[in-house]
């Protein structure tokens, strides 16, 4: 049985952070846990959070409020948390080599645990955090501690360098200097991320896209990749970025 | 104590399943229960080849519901056979595939393939599917097309025949009793209800298909009535489903009539919870001093 151990911290505009107690440790990053909201049957289904950081059995979840179900879980009182995972494929790891993470909103999210574990195995990393505006970013000191280079843009240019990190920042992410490339955030910014990588350095996207069950069960939250659909759930939500058909992605 | 029954020439352990297009292939359900320990697993609609399913959004929540439009999606009977089923058998579990062809042949062919195939004691003919273009509801909704492909099933089906009807027809029992006559062994009632989300930022359907089929807690008291008008108009045996969501639902569901039950969605959100409500039956069963489930089956019709 899990524990939400204190009550949802703000960490941004629409952001909480939750810390919650696992019946069990072990979790990679890249991997989400599906969280009941609520007790009865409006939100029915559970939603599903990227792992933000964790250590041993407590893992650190960064929600967004964008709805009820969220809602719900921003003001959850701290005690029993119903729970399923961690679960889903991961991000691969490289040891001693030269990366690159983007993340835009809330997709920063599951890049801070990679990158800890990244930094861990000695690789040097370029991070570039992509917001709305100054109030969206969250744990911004988090990412200084395991970035070696910190870029942050927004949108309307309240922090950072102003405009879409694809456009400012696109001679940085097509620099072939990269061993690898991480990014996780809105479809449309991963999909111009896989498109101004070098086309030698591999590119993995975490897809956030509507998940049913999020276990593999009901085929909903399926992407669609040249080898065919794919559930985002268990096989992914990390991808090749260049196996995905972009275009085919739902709206 | 005992909690079997018995549909066609099968014998269940246990009333409790779990219902085609909720519960994968068995195997992505075993990562969290024991899927041996539940009466049967009912796969994912099968046809003769793949199937990649419907494009775009598959899947929305709706109040206390879920609408989906996955288009029956699905390895296809070769892959099946070679992947799917070894598994199931493997862990002890029974396995029942749904069969979801396009065609009359293509389900026919399934039927008499299927029930031909060692370990496979039962199977469960979809008329019912609202997300396909060709065959699906079609069958399920025409009574002429309905009895002609039950006839042409049960020539060839070896084994014991389900057919899973839809609920969006004027008369349910019609078709139950119409599948009664054609010598079907069992009906699972029902299938998902049509329904609809749009989208009022793009001002279009949230589904490319328009229109998706309605699951959950939402439909469960008009599957209810559903499976106790079937009930009260077949002798054979009724799989009840359509929202179930906890014990007390599935009680419901079996007082009405229902032989057996199916959970569904609720699968989505307790992978475990099929598991769990087969200890709850055998709870009830010694607390209330029930020796056989039978007793209960049935108790809400006029005698």
């Amino acid at each position: 049985m899990a524990t939400l151990l204190e009550k949802p911290v703000t960490v941004a505009k629409d952001h909480y952070l939750l810390k919650i107690k696992a019946d069990k440790s072990g979790s990679l990053p890249g991997q989400f846990i599906n969280i009941k909201a609520g007790e009865g049957f409006d939100p029915l289904l559970r939603r599903p959070f990227s792992i933000f950081n964790a250590h041993e059995d407590v893992l650190d979840v960064v929600i967004r409020v964008i709805g009820k179900g969220t809602s719900l879980i921003s003001r959850m009182e701290p005690g029993f948390i119903d729970i399923v995972g961690p679960t889903g494929k991961g991000f691969t790891m490289e040891n001693d080599k030269n990366l690159l993470l983007v993340g835009g909103g809330v997709g920063n999210a599951p890049l801070l645990y990679l990158m800890r574990a990244l930094k861990e195995n000695g690789n040097r990393l370029t991070y570039i955090y992509c917001a709305r505006s100054s109030d969206y970013i969250f744990l911004e000191d988090e990412y200084r501690k395991y970035a070696d280079e910190l870029i942050i843009t927004t949108d309307d240019g309240s922090a950072g360098i102003k405009g879409f990190a694809t456009d400012v920042m696109s001679h940085v992410i097509s620099d072939g200097k990269f061993d690898r490339v991480y990014t996780c955030g809105p479809d449309p910014m991963m999909h111009r991320v896989v498109k101004l990588v070098h086309e030698n350095v591999p590119v993995e996207v975490s897809v956030e896209n509507y998940f049913g069950c999020g276990v593999g069960l009901c085929v909903g939250c399926t992407v669609d990749t040249v080898d065919g659909y794919r559930r985002a759930c268990v096989d992914g939500p990390v991808f090749d970025g260049r196996k995905i058909l972009w275009e085919n992605m739902p709206r | 104590m005992n909690s079997e029954i018995k549909i066609g020439g099968l014998t269940l352990k246990n009333p409790i399943t779990v219902a085609s297009g909720t519960a994968g292939y068995g195997e992505e359900l075993s990562g969290y229960m024991d899927i041996s320990k539940i009466g049967a697993i009912f796969t994912k609609g099968l046809s003769l080849e793949p199937r990649k399913g419907n494009a775009g959004n598959r899947i929305i929540e709706t109040p206390a519901g879920v609408l989906n439009s996955i288009g029956l999606e699905n390895v296809g009977l070769e892959k099946f056979l070679n992947e799917k089923l070894p598994f199931i058998k493997k862990s002890g579990a029974v396995a029942i595939p749904n069969i979801a062809g396009h065609s009359i042949e293509e389900n026919i062919e399934l039927c008499r393939i299927l029930s031909e195939t060692d370990g496979i004691d039962a199977v469960e003919l979809n008329v019912s599917c609202p997300n396909v273009k060709q065959g699906g509801i079609a069958f399920g909704t025409d009574l002429d097309i309905f009895s002609d492909l039950l006839r042409k099933a049960r020539k060839v089906t070896k084994c014991a025949l389900i057919v899973k009807l839809s609920p969006n027809v004027t008369d349910v029992t019609s078709f139950a009793v119409a599948a009664e006559r054609e010598g079907v062994d069992a009906i699972s009632a029902i299938n998902t209800f049509l329904g609809m989300k749009i989208n009022t930022r793009t001002r279009r359907p949230h589904f490319n298909n328009k229109v998706a089929g309605l699951s959950g807690p939402a439909i469960k008291p008009m599957a209810l009535r559903i499976v106790y008008q079937v009930c009260s108009r077949v002798k054979i045996p009724v799989i009840g489903l359509g929202g179930i969501s906890n014990f007390e639902d599935i009680l419901e569901f079996l007082m009405a009539g229902a032989t057996a039950i199916s959970i569904g969605t609720m699968n989505m959100i307790d992978p475990a919870v099929s598991e769990k409500m087969v200890a709850e039956l055998e709870r009830y069963m010694n607390e209330e001093k029930i020796e056989s489930i039978y007793e209960i089956i049935g108790s809400a019709q006029d005698k």
